[in-house]
């Protein structure tokens, strides 16, 4: 059990994993009921397989040697995430073992004509068959009990003398259409048989059969001889009112030769090894022909009455109570009983004005425990609600006809309501019409993309080596460029805070810049626009150099403020300046009155001057 | 320097441009008809020539890919992948590379558009797009201090200061990339697969391997003839032969 559950587990995780938006995965894994069966039980054994298609492959059953195997159904579940669908379906199939030990089932593959998946091998465990007194408390109460006293037509056939033959029997007969009828097919003999005997099952006429395995086989006492049997039985089910019969069905079976043998005769050696089992005779044994009385359904059907026979409960479920708005949710309708399930088809699905339904999926799981038909048929509705707000599915009837009470009974599920909240625009787009949905692109491989001849590089890459290729020292350059216009914008700051300073600073260079230009104008033969020039530098001189306007300045405050802010300044310096001030004013504003000193003489004193001056005031 | 800046900038693409394409279509005849390793010398031909081609790279990995070479063609198409991460081609071939050495471009349940994201720009293009930002902000920086007071050294400020911004959110994507598989990285190249050592040499003891294929983190280079390298997904980390695993 341990065993299957992981296997789910497995399964179900894959299914989980599918809803990534990782490329699609086909997943496969296989589990039986339990690891270990006796020699005359059966073990079910669950093939689960997901892809992310709506349908996926049918799994591959290698050759198992060792269990017959039957097919019990399957069941399937459909997932839509963001329009994405996760299928999962699983497999069910009955394993009937054939021979004592370990027995291993081998590797069971899928393949989607794209992908493939296999499951690893399992081993289970054949035990002998347990008495059948400890068996008995463990079977169904309808289960007929495997070792049985013969039947009347088998002690018949054994008052004959008969070594060999072969008997049918069904349980009941007269029926209604779809009431399971159960027939035994037994084969006696109380020889041994040179090889194993071949069956060929019986046709039918109006019923339709589904196997009840496994073989069973024992030994059994009919009038004090020994008979070994083997017993198969199949589950009958009638099509229609009126006649139904079961032809003969046959065995052929290499029985030994009946001849008695002359120890004289000249081969008598070989006729001893053909007795012996070497070889045998060919006989073909049949069944009478059963003939059955299948009845009308009695009148007063339910309105919904579809044809169900057997007796079933009804169950409605939503995969959640919660959805948005144009979101598929799965609503699943699930009729468990005993009965052809097969043949029960899916209840009226209401109208529902507040959901778009689209088609359904049904699932089958097929349980054969006591000789009995059951299991489970579930249909499956894709809803998709329209708008936001309590929504609720109506209860669902189903009607079925119940043989043993001769009545129609009708059920119905509670009805299911679900919370839905306002769609996202991704939600709005989801459309899921499986029926309607053109033919998907199959993609048949998978390759690498040629070749590109686009020419060379694209241009950002190309700009970003190229950048990079750059020496490191360029680097440099922006930061040298920041720090020095940094540096200016400080020093830009420092000279308007203060102007004096800068005046101060500035004097000399523009003086002796003014005593150049004087010498130009002296040579060019304009003595007095020298002259001129040469006091208007020498006021500026003395004005920057003392902080105060031209204007403001006076021979006697120069004099003073020269004193006062440069107590190194000499009394021989202050009368130069004071001498200057006077030749030059007198030249300046009236050169008539002046004496012989001539414009370059003044020149020159005032660029001694400014030596001395430059020496003193700081 | 403005103008000089703008001038490299236009001049870039159009030295780009000047690529001869005639080379590379012929060395793809070549591809074409099958001649796969004459296709493969071609390719490493323009390689040596202009290693900043990503188309180059990505071809040689096709060819290499035809050759069933696949630890060099996974490692082609990689540099081709940190040149132009936006290419389509590229990814897809990639990826395509990569699944078969049993690993997946994207990080297993990451979202495709983060990873795209993540990606949308090579390592080498951040760093450029880095010193570019850094240059503006330099040089908007500059313009801010010499055209102090007026309405242009404002504006030139609030540039300066939006391109350092930026600077410094490129400088931390790029340091979020150093975690990038492809950062720092090698990939096995030898075929079969490369042994890891636990030391750098042949005296130490084997004791795992990387498939051919494989993407490795390199951890030390500083051996002459191995490199330490990292399977972060399996968490150990050992020596290699340098000439079994090419670096990114």
């Amino acid at each position: 059990m341990k065993k299957f559950l992981s296997a789910v587990t497995a399964a179900a995780l894959a299914a989980l994993l599918l809803a990534a938006p990782a490329s699609a995965v086909l997943n496969v894994a296989a589990g039986t009921d339990r690891d270990s069966v006796e020699i005359n039980g059966n073990l079910y054994l669950t093939v689960t397989v997901s892809g992310d298609s709506a349908s996926v492959p049918e799994p591959k059953l290698p050759n198992m040697q060792s269990f017959n195997i039957y097919s019990s159904g399957r069941s399937q579940s459909i997932s839509i995430i963001n329009g994405k669908i996760t299928t999962t379906v699983s497999f069910t199939y009955i394993l009937t073992p054939r021979f004592i030990g370990v027995q291993t089932i081998p590797s069971i593959s899928v393949f989607n004509g794209k992908e493939k998946a296999a499951t690893p091998e399992m081993q289970v465990t054949v035990t002998k068959a347990r008495q059948p007194a400890a068996q008995q408390p463990q079977q169904r109460p309808q289960q007929a009990p495997r070792q049985q006293r013969p039947t009347q037509a088998a002690r018949t056939a054994a008052n004959r003398g008969e070594q060999i033959f072969i008997k049918a029997e069904t349980d009941k007969k007269t029926a209604y259409p779809g009431e399971q009828i159960n027939i035994s097919i037994k084969f006696y003999t109380s020889v041994p048989l040179s090889s194993n005997p071949q069956y060929v099952p019986a046709p039918f006429r109006n019923l339709i059969s589904e196997d009840l395995p496994p073989v069973r086989s024992g030994e059994t006492d009919i009038g004090g001889v020994r008979y070994a049997y083997s017993e198969i039985k199949a589950a009958l089910f009638a099509l229609n009112p009126g006649p139904a019969e079961i032809q003969s069905a046959t065995v052929i079976a290499q029985v030994p030769s009946e001849e008695a043998i002359d120890p004289f005769d000249p081969n008598f050696f070989q006729k001893f090894m053909a007795i012996s089992g070497a070889q045998g005779q060919s006989r073909e044994f049949a069944t009478d022909p059963i003939k059955l009385d299948i009845k009308p359904l009695p009148p007063g059907a339910p309105a919904g009455f579809s044809g169900a026979v057997g007796n079933y409960s009804v169950t409605a479920a939503a995969d959640r109570p919660e959805a948005r708005a144009g979101e598929a949710v799965n609503f699943s309708i699930t009729i468990i009983g005993s009965g052809n399930l097969k043949a029960v088809t899916a209840p009226k699905f209401p109208e529902l004005p507040d959901f778009k339904v689209f088609d359904t999926m049904s699932s089958l799981d097929v349980r054969k425990e006591g000789d009995v038909i059951s299991g489970k048929k579930t249909f499956t509705y894709i809803l998709v609600p329209r708008s936001e707000g309590k929504r609720t599915i109506p209860p669902i009837k189903f009607s079925y006809f119940e043989p043993h009470l001769a009545a129609y009974r009708e059920l119905q599920t509670d009805p299911v309501t679900l919370l839905v909240e306002k769609g996202g625009l991704a939600a709005k787009s989801v459309n899921f019409n499986p029926a309607t949905a053109a033919a998907p692109v199959t993609a048949s491989g998978s390759d690498i993309r040629y070749v590109s001849d686009k020419p060379g590089s694209d241009s950002l890459p190309f700009l970003a080596s190229s950048v990079l290729a750059l020496p490191y020292w360029t680097h440099s350059v922006p930061v040298a460029l920041l720090l020095l216009s940094f540096w200016l914008a400080r020093f830009n700051r420092f000279k308007l805070a203060n102007p004096l300073l800068f005046r101060f600073r500035r004097a000399r260079s523009e003086a002796s810049r003014d005593i150049e230009a004087a010498d130009i104008l002296i040579k060019a033969g304009k003595p007095n626009e020298a002259v001129a020039r040469l006091y208007d530098s020498f006021m500026k001189y003395l004005s920057d150099k003392c902080g105060v306007k031209v204007s403001a300045l006076t021979i006697r405050k120069a004099a003073e403020l020269v004193k006062a802010r440069f107590p190194s300044a000499t009394e021989r310096s202050l009368d130069e300046v004071r001498e200057l001030w006077g030749a030059l004013e007198l030249r300046h504003f009236s050169p008539e009155a002046a004496g012989s000193e001539g414009a370059s003489d003044l020149a020159k004193k005032y660029s001694l001057l400014l030596v001395r001056l430059e020496k003193e005031l700081k | 320097m403005k103008k000089i800046f703008l001038s490299l900038l236009l001049a870039l693409p159009s030295a780009a441009g000047a690529y001869d394409r005639g080379e590379l279509a012929e060395f793809n005849d070549l591809y074409r008809n099958g001649q796969y390793e004459e296709a493969l010398e071609g390719y490493k031909l323009i390689i040596a020539k202009e290693p900043s081609n990503q188309w180059a790279w990505y071809n040689a990995g096709n060819a290499l890919f035809r050759l069933n070479r696949i630890g060099p063609a996974v490692f082609n198409y990689a540099k081709a992948f940190m040149l132009d991460p936006r290419s389509q081609d590229i990814l897809v071939n990639l990826d395509f590379a990569m699944r078969q050495t049993g690993q997946s471009l994207a990080p297993e349940g990451a979202p495709a558009a983060l990873f795209y994201l993540y990606y949308v720009v090579s390592e080498t293009e951040l760093e450029a797009l880095a010193i570019l930002l850094f240059w503006l902000a330099c040089l908007a920086g500059a313009a801010c201090f010499l055209l102090d007071g007026g309405r242009g050294g404002d504006y030139a400020g609030r540039v300066s200061l939006a391109a350092a911004g930026l600077l410094v959110s490129t400088v931390v994507w790029l340091g979020a990339r150093q975690s990038s598989p492809y950062s720092s990285a090698g990939v096995v190249t030898r075929a079969g697969g490369t042994r890891m050592l636990s030391g750098p040499g042949e005296k130490f003891k084997t004791y795992a391997s990387a498939p051919e294929g494989r993407l490795v983190k390199i951890l030390d280079t500083g051996d002459e003839a191995y490199y330490e390298i990292g399977l972060p997904k399996e968490g150990i980390k050992g020596w290699a032969l340098k000439t079994e695993i090419e670096k990114l």
